[in-house]
């Protein structure tokens, strides 16, 4: 089969009527996630997990790349109408977004913001076939020393991009790999860490952990402040941009597009990290860079055009390596897991009909997107205005029922609540549930690698340096540690030099 | 923020000497066969090691200890609130069954920030109570418990 008939065939796959229903309600409940601050887009995504057992592991994919692409669309509407991300992938669009809503530029940042996330999912999408097959035949050869050096690479980089104090995130890592440990171990097939509680012998379900880390606790962080939100009401016209904003636009459409593929493939990266390094970089090259922050359309169009370039390119070392590179893939790959299926190198080749079909899917789910995201935009603006006090309790149920209904488990409850509260301190000292739940999905896999390192190389720990691949990621990871330790230094030689004048 | 990091970093060194004693227990076995303990035997080190780097690094900033609690000026009674509610929600629902805890929890959640409109309160619980068992449970297939009274 050739390039063409691969995709022809992922449109067959698409255009099945369930799998079309499942791409149409995931962009759908994506952009509502996207619209209302609350239930992320992991949350959503656990939450309907257990409703799709009895789907095809396409179908539920696609219904979560629906969900993941449509959370990026829709955070971008409360940021530019409302000044309150939606999503973390949103939050940079605010500065410039809101600015421009102020000056009665809504529609046409809601516009270019809609536009810059189709055509950076395009590219994303074209970019997601060209490189996930030749990165999946490469990774045939991949060994256990690899695999473990790329996780241990992916982990640093999340910890090091972490919003807050690195050592913190390190730490949050660190006691996700333990939490993954818990339950049967894969090799001795004997318990650990169960404390003689039976349901914990399957280890602890990473529904009620996301739900709770992330869920639970940011609806108690909302229930503890006063619940007022001042919805901004601007009146949204010419949705379209006009030539001078394209103009203005295009290249920082393109720049973002290929700052977020590339932080999306990158173990560790993601979209929300993609947003700011295109921001920085368009007011970095800006002839005016005091435009920025003052309703700058390169502002909204950069940040929203590399969180959807980075979505899509995110299910790249998914689909080819079976490495979740960020906790949403993380879901994504429990999914398929869930689902019988093991990501990895083999999976385009055993699997053609959900490589293609996801593929196939993304391009629609862009296309639906647009049409929901424009010419429906009041709609959204609707939603915006629904009371918390009636979001709050429904919020709070549906993660009930998702913990509950995946293993009909009364223990899931506990779990998800131990979580919720736990996360809900976790964020009053500081601390960060994103390294915690990538480490707790890839700690399992991490400890498999290891110990079949370990006894390939008969004890030996030079088998991570000695074969290329591993070195060098490893090498990466090691200098990306070190660097950690220069702003200390610099620190400590200014505190040394004042001390001396 | 001294304070927080202190009591934190104190926590996670326990958590961290908890996890590397059931480690050794579980047997960590050696390099040429590394055993069930081996990996958390490593992780449950290095985080005891940055937890007291933490600790340290936190006791010896210049900041003023933050004497304020953690919880002054929010409203941290509607937070304990709900989760009593939650909790005696899971514990309560496989026996009660899915539609009476459930419209009793609606009920709680509701109140906590709408008081005075008990009318709405009501036809709020109960119809959000209706709609998710028709769509997880009828539609979705999920499975909910019936409970002693049967529904």
């Amino acid at each position: 089969m050739g390039f063409l008939d691969h995709i022809l065939y992922g449109f067959q796959v698409t255009f099945q009527p369930i799998n079309f229903l499942f791409c149409g309600i995931g962009v759908l409940v994506g952009t509502l996630v996207g619209v209302l601050p609350g239930i992320g887009p992991a949350g959503a995504m656990a939450l309907l997990l257990p409703a799709t057992f009895r789907f095809s592991s396409t179908s539920t994919l696609i219904l979560l790349a629906g969900i993941y692409y449509g959370v990026q669309y829709g955070g971008s509407t409360t940021s530019i109408l409302v000044n309150i991300p939606g999503e973390a992938s949103s939050v940079i669009t605010c500065i410039d977004g809101y600015q421009m809503a102020r000056q009665g530029r809504a529609g046409v940042a809601l516009g270019i913001a809609a536009w810059g996330s189709f055509i950076a999912g395009t590219i994303a999408n074209i970019g997601l076939m060209l490189v996930s097959i030749p990165l999946a035949h490469a990774a045939l050869s991949f060994g256990p020393p690899e695999y473990f050096a790329l996780m241990c690479t992916g982990l640093l980089i999340v910890t090091y991009l972490a919003q807050g104090s690195i050592l913190k995130a390190i730490m949050m890592a660190l006691l996700g790999i333990i939490l993954g440990s818990i339950g049967l171990d894969v090799i001795t097939g004997l318990p650990r860490f169960t404390l003689g509680i039976n349901e914990l012998t399957d280890g602890v379900g990473i529904v009620p952990l996301v739900m709770g880390l992330f869920g639970i606790s940011e609806i108690l962080v909302n229930l503890e402040q006063t619940l007022a939100r001042e919805v901004y009401k601007p009146r949204i016209k010419n949705l379209w941009p006009s030539l001078s904003d394209w103009a203005q636009a295009k290249w920082a459409i393109l720049r973002g597009s290929c700052i977020g593929f590339v932080l999306g493939i990158l173990p560790g990266g993601g979209a929300v990290v993609a947003t700011f390094v295109a921001y920085a970089t368009e007011k970095k090259i800006a002839k005016e860079p005091r435009r920025f922050g003052k309703g700058a359309i390169e502002g909204v169009a950069s940040p929203e055009s590399a969180n959807n370039a980075a979505a899509g390119a995110s299910l790249i070392p998914l689909l080819s390596l079976g490495i979740p590179p960020n906790p949403i893939m993380a879901i994504f790959f429990s999914a398929l897991l869930i689902h019988g299926i093991q990501p990895g190198p083999l999976l385009i080749r055993q699997h053609p009909d959900l490589f293609w079909g996801l593929i196939a899917s993304l391009y629609l789910a862009n296309i639906l997107l647009l049409i929901l995201n424009l010419p429906l935009i009041s709609i959204w603006v609707k939603v915006l205005e629904i009371p918390y006090k009636i979001l709050f309790p429904l919020i709070l149920l549906f993660c009930l029922i998702g913990a509950y209904t995946l293993n009909n488990v009364q223990f899931d409850l506990y779990v998800m609540l131990l979580f919720g509260v736990l996360g809900w301190i976790m964020r009053k000292f500081g601390y960060e549930g994103a390294p915690l739940i990538l480490a707790y999905v890839l700690g399992p896999m991490l400890e498999n690698s290891l110990r079949q390192s370990l006894l390939i190389s008969q004890g030996s720990f030079l088998i991570f340096v000695t074969r290329p691949i591993s070195g060098i990621a490893l090498g990466f990871a090691f200098l990306l540690l070190l660097s950690n330790l220069f702003p200390y230094f610099k620190k400590q030689r200014q505190q040394y030099e004042s001390f001396k004048e | 923020m001294k304070l927080y990091d202190q009591t934190s970093s104190l926590f996670w060194l326990l958590v961290s000497i908890a996890v590397f004693i059931e480690s050794i227990r579980l047997g960590i076995g050696d390099l040429h066969n590394p055993g069930r303990g081996f990996l958390t035997f490593g992780a449950s080190g290095i985080l005891g090691i940055l937890a007291f780097v933490l600790l340290i690094q936190a006791s010896f900033r210049k900041e003023a200890l933050e004497r304020a609690p953690l919880f002054a000026g929010t409203m941290w009674k509607r937070v304990l609130f709900v989760l009593i509610v939650l909790w005696l929600y899971a514990w309560t629902m496989p026996t009660v069954g899915y539609l009476l805890s459930t419209f009793v929890l609606m009920l709680l959640l509701f109140w906590v920030l709408e008081k005075k409109k008990i009318g709405w309160v009501l036809v709020s619980s109960a119809l959000s109570t209706f709609l998710t068992y028709v769509v997880f449970s009828k539609w979705l297939n999920c499975q909910f418990p019936d409970g002693l009274l049967g529904f």
